[in-house]
């Protein structure tokens, strides 16, 4: 377009007053982001993620004293100076367990492991806190050299077993998430008690009340709470049919391999109450109907396996009972069935089947560094009670010295943050869908962008004509002799 | 500390061995009663007896251990965990026909769901809190929306609803806790639940006959879950299942004619495996019957079935074999049920105002006291000096007395009037109060918002009769049985009331609206800014278009 003349411009017309007032607007536009953000934005409390993190990759060494009582041996010393050589040679499976093994002759604390030496050729057995171990009774250099190495060995197994199985993550995987608190439900659970084969009643308070089942109990109280709750159902419908298979004339049934994974009928079942949110170790003692009795459990060749027992990993366990022969079930008849429970309470805590390992301070390092993780990977917010308190748990339990201190602290900060995660106004703030935002903004937004917009493309191209018809201007000015000849032709 | 437990331990197995059998013990009963409309009242009432126990001081610290045999765990440990010394819960679908069907055998009747509990004070842990642990848990367990009977609908009227069992002599007192919810459906959902706290769930004993698709058809339906401590005998959990059936409806020929295959589907082929008495009771009707098989006991009013006795399954049943099809009796003529009848209606077409009316009609010959109560949600706010009463068009205000009213609280807590009404003889007392419809916040209103509330049951207990003992009054047939227990209860039906609803729509609209109004001033104003202005000399003087006209250079 032609710029007007001289005469048409208007006193208040300027190009620059325009371009002020479009910048100006845009300078609002751009003061008022920064609020919009913090205004709209979800408020997230921090955590001490990467002092967390730190913590996790700093590797927590268990030192662990082992006293060589050796009355039976007059030249200890060298024999164990061999084993301790050993041992710290083995970097791969002690040291990845975290667990620093010296050994010695004396009796350096009280909670040392002691091993017991005498001479003779029988297989070393375990006695609580005590390994008796027999080196081979010849003084020649092979036998000392191969009693050095088993004894190594031994230990090594004794104070991480996981990592010496090559079946170490299949153990694992069958081990519940920690919990300071779990509930075992114990069911006698009658497939149906109509037909005849039933047990109406057992005595379980005894059996779980008694030495060998209590004590593990017992044992594990610096680790985990244990509420206890037993019932008695009378009707537990399989949602399958069994294998029926004939037996020297004898109808059997059979439960396949493939029918152990569908056992559990959950539908029809219900072998807890769900009054809290702590995990629950089912225990099932399963009492076939008369029409499937007796019921064994098939290996994958289709045979019977001489286990009645069976186990779903970090779910419980289910015992067959073969024949109940009373209605009640007395104690002495549960005897059998709640040995195995305690093995599978054991194997489902992920203790050792040895008492003799050191389980509790590796629990105590999972623990910890579970607690860490489940706070610090989630990145939501906390409320401000749990967040503070979390942090004075968590401090105290990075700090603390004691592994039992440490373990009640990382304990309280895990239920914390397990309470700050069901929190239900957590929901609100996840799931705020960003659409009803944007339903919102856009009729007042995009309208008044619009024209915002377009000034400054307008601004930019007049600016740009400007500048070339400047420029055309410029080289008019320096060649002023051809115009002014056009003009005369 | 450990030989001390030991030896408890052993104390507590000798004590158990000797009293073994006898510890929990089931019973489950079901009663069927012809009804004078030709439909069939069912009650399944299977009752639980946990002897020796005690409900839990709410002081005391929870045990670790929990066994039960024949006692529901899943409602055992809610009762533990929330130290509940007595609970009543029930879901009903419809409205009892008190008129027709007579007093109910289970007296919680009204529409929707209702829950009240008495708890022990004096727990670290406050009564209301543990009320709301109980009803989020109570929810969980029956799939019912039981959480949302919160504390705007949560009363004490404990007038009314009087412990149905004995409250232990505990140093504190105890509360009651009492909220409905009328809006709440039964159906299959929480009837699965409710069969599993059974001890033989719905696979054998007369649980048999709790088939969903026949029980969900029936005209009324409802479940109830009832647990008392009864001084010297224990807690005790009642779970009970009620329904009226239409035989009527059943039959191609218009026959009243019922039997369990008919109404249930299916017929009790075994016996529950525990349960220490199961009967079914079948009320016998005044006119000619045929009932097979032959019942194992037999009085005037009652025919009793032993399940399990005949060793095959049994099928119940009962026949009118002169009657060739049923015919209904008519209102007017029928002879009332009960002792009293109750309506109660809110009226009123606009949507700020309303006047609620009760008509009480006493159908004795001699004057009955009666407590009413109101537990209203503060949507409908009751003008309290607009209560009047007439006896055949007479004003009565003083056969009114208030008893206790608190007035609600807009947004946090309900109405709770509990009044006592005295009841002329054979004679309709009449209330009407006028009643004033909240106007809900937007948020406020529920998703179908168009339906309206429900607005719960009120309550009515007759309970002194006092002249009729001593004097000898022919009674309505179905009084007798009414003086020889406890008050009941009668639930009116419940109300609907329609409150201004908005246009849901309308903060969009406005959004919109003033949305394009900024951006129109916004517009104009910001053009009027940046335009640019010039002036345009026209050379022709006669051309009458303005000298200044705008143009734009984009």
């Amino acid at each position: 377009m032609d710029e007007p003349p001289l005469l048409s411009r208007l006193s208040f017309e300027s190009v620059l007053t325009r371009r002020y007032v479009v910048a100006s607007y845009w300078l609002v536009v751009l003061f008022a982001l920064p609020l919009w953000w913090s205004t709209t934005s979800i408020d997230r409390l921090s955590l001490p993620a990467s002092r967390v993190h730190a913590q996790q990759r700093r590797n927590v060494i268990f030192p662990v004293h082992i006293h060589v009582n050796s009355t039976a041996i007059s030249d200890v010393a060298p024999f164990i100076q061999e084993v301790q050589q050993r041992l710290k040679a083995d970097t791969y499976t002690l040291q990845s367990s975290g667990i620093d093994a010296r050994v010695s002759d004396r009796r350096l604390d009280s909670s040392a492991y002691d091993v017991v030496l005498s001479r003779g050729s029988r297989d070393p057995t375990v006695q609580d806190r005590r390994l008796f171990f027999d080196i081979y009774p010849e003084e020649d250099g092979l036998s000392w050299m191969t009693s050095v190495m088993r004894l190594t060995d031994t230990v090594t197994q004794l104070l991480a077993p996981y990592s010496t199985y090559s079946a170490s993550t299949v153990r694992e995987l069958r081990v519940m998430k920690y919990s300071p608190r779990y509930r075992l439900a114990f069911t006698l659970l009658n497939e149906d008690a109509a037909s005849g084969n039933a047990a109406m009643s057992w005595n379980i308070k005894e059996s779980i009340s008694s030495e060998t089942y209590f004590s593990i109990l017992d044992r594990l109280s610096v680790l985990h709470n244990f509420t206890v709750e037993s019932q008695v159902q009378f009707h537990a419908p399989l949602a399958f049919d069994p294998r029926t298979l004939r037996v020297n004339g004898t109808e059997e049934h059979g439960l396949t391999q493939e029918d152990l994974t569908v056992f559990i009928n959950s539908a029809e079942w219900t072998l807890s109450s769900s009054v809290s949110n702590d995990p629950v170790i089912h225990f099932v003692l399963f009492v076939p109907s008369s029409s499937h009795s007796p019921l064994h459990i098939l290996d994958y060749d289709g045979l019977r396996s001489r286990s009645n027992a069976f186990m779903l990993p970090q779910w419980g366990g289910i015992v067959l009972l073969d024949k109940s022969s009373s209605s009640h079930l007395t104690a002495s008849d549960l005897d059998p069935a709640f040995t195995i429970f305690r093995y599978q309470l054991s194997t489902l805590l992920g203790l050792p089947d040895f008492r003799f390992a050191c389980s509790r301070t590796k629990r105590a390092s999972s623990q910890i560094g579970s607690s860490m993780r489940y706070c610090a990977d989630a990145h939501w917010k906390t409320w401000r009670g749990v967040q503070k308190r979390w942090r004075a748990s968590w401090a105290h339990a990075a700090a603390s010295s004691s592994v039992a201190v440490a373990l009640r602290h990382s304990s309280r900060a895990l239920s914390l943050s397990s309470r700050a995660f069901f929190n239900p106004g957590m929901l609100a703030l996840l799931y705020f869908p960003a659409e009803h935002k944007y339903a919102v903004y856009t009729p007042l937004f995009a309208s008044i962008a619009a024209p915002l917009v377009a000034a400054v493309v307008r601004e930019v191209l007049a600016w740009r004509r400007s500048r070339k018809q400047r420029r055309a201007e410029k080289i008019a000015d320096a060649r002023p002799v051809e115009p002014e000849r056009r003009k005369v032709d | 500390m450990h030989l001390v437990y030991l030896v408890l331990i052993l104390c507590f197995n000798l004590s158990r061995i000797l009293a073994l059998e006898s510890r929990e013990q089931f019973d489950e009963e079901l009663t069927l009663r012809p009804l004078r409309d030709g439909k069939l009242g069912a009650r399944f009432l299977f009752t639980t007896l946990l002897k020796g126990a005690t409900p839990r001081r709410p002081e005391a610290l929870l045990t670790m251990t929990i066994h039960y045999t024949l006692f529901p765990l899943a409602l055992g440990q809610v009762l533990r965990e929330y130290a509940v010394t007595e609970l009543h819960l029930t879901l009903n679908a419809g409205n009892w026909n008190y008129g027709q069907w007579g007093y109910p055998d289970e007296p919680g009747v009204g529409t929707g769901a209702e829950l009240w509990a008495w708890m022990g004070d004096g727990a670290p842990i406050t009564i209301d809190e543990r009320w709301q642990g109980l009803r989020n848990a109570l929810a969980g367990l029956f799939c019912a929306s039981l959480g949302s009977l919160d504390e705007q609908r949560t009363t004490s009227p404990s007038l009314t609803f009087q412990p149905e069992g004995s409250l232990p002599d505990w140093t504190t007192a105890h509360q009651l806790r009492h909220a409905t919810l009328p809006s709440e459906h039964v159906c299959t959902e929480n009837l699965t639940p409710f069969l599993k706290l059974l001890p033989c769930k719905s696979l054998s004993g007369i649980a048999r006959l709790l088939n969903p698709h026949k029980l969900f058809d029936a005209d009324w339906h409802g479940l109830g879950v009832h647990v008392r401590y009864r001084e010297g005998a224990g807690v005790e959990v009642r779970l009970a299942f009620q329904a009226v059936f239409d035989p009527v409806r059943y039959s191609h020929d218009k026959r009243r004619d019922w039997s369990l295959h008919s109404v249930f589907d299916r017929s009790i082929d075994k016996a529950c495996p525990v349960a220490r008495s199961s009967k079914v009771r079948v009320g016998l009707p005044k006119d000619r019957y045929m009932i097979s098989p032959d019942p194992s006991v037999i009085d005037d009013r009652f025919a009793t079935y032993l399940v399990g006795a005949a060793g095959e399954a049994l099928d119940v049943a009962m026949q009118w074999p002169e009657e060739p099809a049923f015919q209904y009796l008519l209102a007017s003529g029928a002879e009332p049920l009960t002792d009293i009848s109750v309506r109660r209606t809110l009226k009123g077409s606009s949507q700020s105002q309303a006047q609620m009316a009760l008509v009480i009609t006493n159908n004795l010959p001699v004057q009955v006291q009666a407590s009413y109560l109101e537990t209203m949600p503060w949507l409908l706010q009751f003008y309290l000096h607009t209560l009047r009463a007439y006896v055949d068009g007479v004003s009565r205000d003083d056969l009114v007395s208030i008893i206790s009213y608190s007035p609600p609280v807009p947004h946090s807590r309900p109405t709770l009037l509990q009044a006592i009404l005295t009841l002329p003889p054979n004679n309709t007392l009449q209330l009407t109060m006028d009643v004033t419809k909240t106007f809900l916040r937007y948020t406020e209103h529920p998703p179908d918002a168009q339906r309206g509330w429900d607005l719960p049951p009120a309550v009515i207990i007759p309970f002194s009769f006092g002249e009729l003992l001593s004097q000898n009054h022919s009674m309505p047939a179905a009084a007798g049985p009414a003086l020889e227990t406890r008050p009941r209860r009668i639930y009116t039906p419940v109300m609907l009331v329609d409150l201004a609803t908005p246009d849901f729509s309308m903060p969009y609209n406005v959004i919109i609206m003033s949305c394009t109004l900024i951006a129109l001033i916004f517009g104009s104003v910001f053009n009027l800014l940046t335009r640019k202005f010039v002036v345009v000399l026209v050379d022709e003087p006669a051309s009458k278009v303005s000298p200044i006209e705008s143009a734009t250079c984009g």
